[in-house]
Order: structure tokens, then C-alpha cells, then sequence
């Protein structure tokens, strides 16, 4: 088990080395010129050279790479070129936005899309209820995000009038964690959370149905089934053993949340650090759009490993090698 | 030899056959009619749309006709520049299912080829091809293509680029898990102890068996393709020379007329619902046949 973890840990490392790699050269070898933007027509060579020097672009790509290696390590992302500060000082607050939208939206989508997925299952083979829930359920995953985010924001910010969509209200002078503890806030929160939870129902729906579907033919629903219990816990010892891939796949889920919720944060203006992924591009802010996308890889890297590690934990069958 | 009739009919079963199932399932069959409909209007596109997409609509008195809802002359509306919304959205199936086939078809070729060599030769061959893939799996899929498409510049070319390099690496790991079982039947390994190459035998008695996944993971690629381009260029980062629902999409949010040019907003969006969805009911079926246990006869 020891050995596993350890293995593990190290393949993770090289997966992250890989993926900074490519970022760096990605970033470094496709635009003309990174500078061109930052530094200013009419400016004199000696300041052209400090400023470069202060982004850390002078020298060979070899150089450059080896450094930003060496600050990586360091903890030091650079500063943004729009912001004119720290990265970190930039992506952490953003990062703090997102999980907001995507912890509560993933974990009650979950739990909504396993209920149901379960009670689809566990219907009639070829009835109406599975037929409906199915088809229901492929149109809501055949939906991109941002289209349900119209929606929402169409029904009950536009048509309704119940709910802002736009931002995050104002924070006044509040700070730490009292900005999260405003009326307005939570209200702001309602609807970005409601369109990751949609987005991500269907999923969870039909991984479980497919698991509750497999399992109601073996024998030991016969037996339970042959105990005389009701039908609710027949279905209930079919829905236990069909969660081990629902929660496996809850980590990556996580992770991939994060990555995708892009486009939710976009029609919502959610300061989050998707959103500010796609203002760095726009804005060549590289420094900012390789820290934020650095950071997206890596959590789907702790992610894979944490749902490897917790599948041991909950299937008795697996065994680590 | 090659002519006689035993053996086309076999060659054409194995293409033919992986479609058999899908004429039993309704949802698939329905998935199936959508998809037609839509390629006889991408196809059509030209001739069906009414107007230039980009020619702005002026009044008798020459001032522009913004935001109209749906009339005689302007069947969907216009936009807030004047344009023909249903010029647009018609024009729009064209991109949409130019960037799904072709974005699938480099992803199908991509992967049938990792997870075949990787599948079939194992050993080092497959240890090393699986890490490229397990590191390749670990890149964050939007914020990639948004980063990729960014620095490359916003074109057809370069989104189809991203979603060969993003949607090959599943496809890679479900094609070399079905090559993985067909390697060991028994009658490969006659083929291989008869003296047949590992071409022969990967291209004629591999790829048969392995082509229904093949297609499921193409149809599923076609959604995801048609997905990232959408998404991408709802974010703003499509490719301004042409028309797609997605860049529809971003007109509308980032001229502030969601909310109420429904005309602009509705159809586009229908049409990516529908046309995903279509997919995805047709690649449902696949995996419910491809799964014994989720078989209903």
C-alpha cells in the first residue's frame, strides 16, 4: 500500500513537470513577441532591458525555462503584466470565487442526479419513467453550459425579476470572510450555482441508473429481495453498490468543474479563475493565463490521485500493487 | 480471389453492421433523423438563407434596422447591426457540422492508431504510449483550448487543431482496452502462427472487430467538437470570417441583447441543443448494445 501511494505521488510529480513543460514552451515559442505588448513605443534600450529583465525574458529559452522552473519551485508565478502585481495575489481571491459555484453546484448535482438516477433505474425496464428520465436526461447533457446559463438568467433575472445574474454585488468595505457572509452575496450566488447543478444532473443520472441497471439482475438483490423487505430497500442495496463509480468519479468531476466552469463564470460575470484565464488571454497577459492554467492542471492531477487512493479505500476487492 | 462475392459482402458486413443496432433503439432512430435533417440544411445553407450574413438592413429612409423581431422580410429578426438573423443561423449548421466531422474524423484517426499499436504490440510500446496518454489526460480541457486557440489566433483551422489534440486521448484508452481482447482470441493467433504479418493481421482481423468502438467514440468526438467550438466562440474566440451559433451567441450577450431579442437568442441555441443531444442519443445506443449487462432482450 505504501509502495502504491509513493508511486503514485512520483507519477503525479512527472505528470505536473510534463504539463509545465509544455505550458512554457507553449507560451513561449507560438507568440511573435511576449514583449511586444508590455513594452512601450519610444522607450529607451536600457529601460526596455531592465524592464524585460524584471519579467524574467532576457537570455536563452533555456535560461528563461530553467528560471521559471527554478521560481516555480520557489512559489513565485511572476507578476501580471495588466495587474502589475503578484500572480498569486491575483488568482488566489478568484480561486476562492470559483469554489463557491463549483463545490456547492458539483456536490448537489451529485446528490440530485443519484436520487433520481436510482428511481430511474430501478423502474420498469422499457416504462415510461425510464424512457422519460433517459431521454430527459440526454437533451440537459446535450446542453451546453453557457445556453443553460441564458436560461436562467432569460427565466428569473430577466422574465421574473427574482434574482440578479450579473456579478458578485457590491462588497461595500467588508473584507475576508465577511464579503461571503452578505445577503446579497448568497442571492448573487443562486443562479450560477442552479446552472452548474442542471449541468451536471444528467451525468450522475445516467452513471447511476447504468450501475443500479447492472446490479438489479444479481443474486444477492434475489436474496435481500427473498428476505421479504420492502421494495425501497431492495432498491437501496442496488443504489450502495452502484455509488463506487459515482464517487470515484466526484474528484476528477471536481477538477474538471473547475476547468469547465469557464463559460458559466463568463455569462454570469463571476470574478472567478476561469473567467480570468480567458481576460488573460485576451489581454496577453501570459505571466497571469500560465499561473491560472498551471494551477487548473495540477488540480486535476490531485484529483486523478485522490479518487485512485479513496477507490481502495471503498472497493475491499481492489488491491494495490 | 479478391472479387469474389463471400468476401465483399463480409467487408462491406463490418461496416454496415455496427449500425444495425441503432435501428432498434427509438431514441436512436429519432437522434438519427435529427442528424439528416440538419446535414440537408448545412449542405443547402447557401441557397436556403435569405440574405448576405453581413449585410446590414436599412429602412426606406436608409437608417438601420436594428433589433427587429421576426417579419416577411426578415424571417428570424435582425440584430442589433442590422443583420438577418436567419441568414446567420442558417449558415450556421455549416460550421457547426464542418468542425464536428472533420474535428472527429482527425480524433478518430488519432486514436484508432495509439490504441491500436498501443493495444497490439504491449509491452514497452504500450507502457510508453500510456504515460504520453495519462500525462496527455491530465491537461485541463477548456482552459486549454482557450489558451491554445488564444496564442494560434482564432480560426476554423487552428479549433480543429485543439480538438484533435484535446478528445484523442479517451478514444486512445477505450479503442486499446477493445484491441486488448481481440489480440487474444483464438483465431489471431492462428492468423499470426499461419504466417500472417501483424499489418495483416491488425487490418484485417483487429480493426473489424474493434470498428464499433471506433465509431461510438467518432460520434461521441463529433458532440464534443461541436461542443468546444461553441463554447469557444461564445467566449469570443472564434473565427470572425465565418458564421457560427456560438459567435451568434457572443454578439448578443456582449452587445447586452440577451434578454430581449429572443429571436437572435432562441434559434441558435435550439440548434445546439438539438444537435448534440442527437448525437449523444445515437452514441447512448452503441454503449447500451456494446454492454451485455444493459442489454434489455
Amino acid at each position: 500500500m505504501r509502495a502504491y501511494i509513493l508511486r503514485r505521488l512520483l507519477q503525479s510529480l512527472v505528470v505536473v513537470f510534463a504539463v509545465t513543460t509544455i505550458m512554457f514552451f507553449l507560451f513561449r515559442i507560438v507568440p511573435s513577441d511576449p514583449t511586444v505588448m508590455m513594452v512601450e513605443r519610444g522607450m529607451s534600450e536600457e529601460a526596455r532591458q531592465a524592464l524585460l529583465e524584471r519579467w524574467g525574458l532576457t537570455g536563452s529559452l533555456w535560461q528563461q525555462y530553467l528560471r521559471y522552473l527554478a521560481n516555480l519551485l520557489a512559489g513565485d508565478f511572476g507578476n501580471s503584466f495588466f495587474y502589475r502585481m503578484p500572480v498569486w495575489d491575483v488568482l488566489l481571491p478568484r480561486i476562492v470565487n470559483t469554489l463557491w459555484i463549483a463545490v456547492p453546484g458539483l456536490l448537489l448535482g451529485a446528490l440530485i442526479g443519484a436520487a433520481l438516477g436510482m428511481a430511474v433505474g430501478w423502474a420498469r425496464r422499457g416504462g415510461a419513467v425510464e424512457r422519460g428520465g433517459i431521454l430527459i436526461a440526454t437533451i440537459i447533457r446535450g446542453t451546453p453550459s453557457f445556453i443553460i446559463g441564458i436560461a436562467l438568467l432569460a427565466v428569473f433575472s430577466s422574465w421574473l425579476g427574482w434574482l440578479p445574474g450579473f456579478g458578485m454585488g457590491n462588497a461595500g468595505d467588508a473584507t475576508g470572510i465577511a464579503r461571503y457572509l452578505r445577503w446579497e452575496f448568497l442571492l448573487h450566488l443562486i443562479l450560477p450555482v442552479l446552472a452548474v447543478v442542471i449541468y451536471f444532473i444528467p451525468e450522475n443520472l445516467l452513471l447511476m441508473r447504468s450501475g443500479v441497471v447492472e446490479n438489479r439482475t444479481e443474486d444477492y438483490i434475489e436474496l435481500v429481495r427473498a428476505k421479504g423487505v420492502s421494495d425501497a430497500r431492495v432498491a437501496w442495496h442496488a443504489g450502495r453498490n452502484s455509488m463506487l463509480p459515482l464517487i470515484t468519479w466526484l474528484f476528477p468531476a471536481l477538477a474538471e468543474t473547475i476547468a469547465g466552469i469557464v463559460v458559466v463564470e463568463i455569462v454570469f460575470s463571476w470574478p472567478g479563475i476561469g473567467r480570468e484565464l480567458v481576460l488573460a488571454v485576451t489581454r496577453q497577459d501570459y505571466p497571469l493565463a500560465q499561473a491560472a492554467f498551471f494551477l487548473l492542471a495540477v488540480m486535476i492531477v490531485l484529483a486523478n490521485l485522490a479518487a485512485d487512493l479513496t477507490y481502495g479505500k471503498l472497493d475491499p476487492r481492489v488491491v494495490y500493487r | 480471389m479478391a472479387a469474389s462475392p463471400g468476401r465483399t459482402a463480409r467487408r462491406r458486413f463490418w461496416l454496415v453492421e455496427p449500425l444495425r443496432p441503432l435501428l432498434r433503439d427509438g431514441f436512436a432512430v429519432a437522434g438519427l433523423a435529427v442528424l439528416v435533417v440538419f446535414v440537408a440544411v448545412a449542405i443547402l445553407a447557401p441557397w436556403i438563407a435569405t440574405h448576405p450574413p453581413y449585410e446590414a438592413a436599412l429602412t426606406p429612409e436608409g437608417r438601420l434596422m436594428r433589433l427587429r423581431p421576426p417579419s416577411g422580410e426578415h424571417w428570424l429578426g435582425t440584430t442589433t447591426f442590422g443583420h438577418d438573423v436567419f441568414s446567420q443561423f442558417i449558415l450556421g449548421f455549416r460550421i457547426a457540422l464542418l468542425v464536428g466531422i472533420l474535428g472527429a474524423l482527425a480524433v478518430g484517426v488519432i486514436s484508432t492508431l495509439f490504441g491500436v499499436v498501443s493495444g497490439y504490440f504491449g509491452g514497452i510500446v504500450d507502457d510508453v504510449l500510456m504515460r504520453v496518454t495519462d500525462i496527455a489526460l491530465s491537461i485541463p480541457t477548456l482552459p486549454f483550448a482557450i489558451v491554445a486557440v488564444g496564442l494560434l489566433g482564432p480560426s476554423v483551422n487552428n479549433i480543429i487543431l485543439v480538438i484533435a489534440i484535446l478528445f484523442w486521448r479517451n478514444g486512445a484508452r477505450i479503442i486499446r482496452a477493445a484491441v486488448l481482447t481481440e489480440r487474444e482470441r483464438v483465431y489471431v493467433r492462428w492468423a499470426r502462427a499461419a504466417g500472417a504479418s501483424h499489418l495483416h493481421v491488425i487490418l484485417r482481423h483487429i480493426l473489424p472487430n474493434v470498428f464499433r468502438v471506433v465509431f461510438l467514440w467518432v460520434t461521441m468526438s463529433v458532440a464534443f467538437a461541436i461542443l468546444t467550438e461553441a463554447s469557444l466562440s461564445f467566449i469570443g474566440l472564434g473565427d470572425p470570417s465565418v458564421v457560427s451559433w456560438g459567435q451568434m451567441l457572443n454578439t448578443a450577450f456582449a452587445s447586452g441583447n440577451l434578454r430581449s431579442a429572443w429571436w437572435w437568442v432562441v434559434p441558435p441555441s435550439v440548434a445546439l441543443v438539438m444537435l448534440i443531444s442527437a448525437l449523444y442519443l445515437v452514441g447512448r445506443a452503441f454503449e447500451e448494445q456494446a454492454n451485455p449487462r444493459l442489454r434489455r432482450d
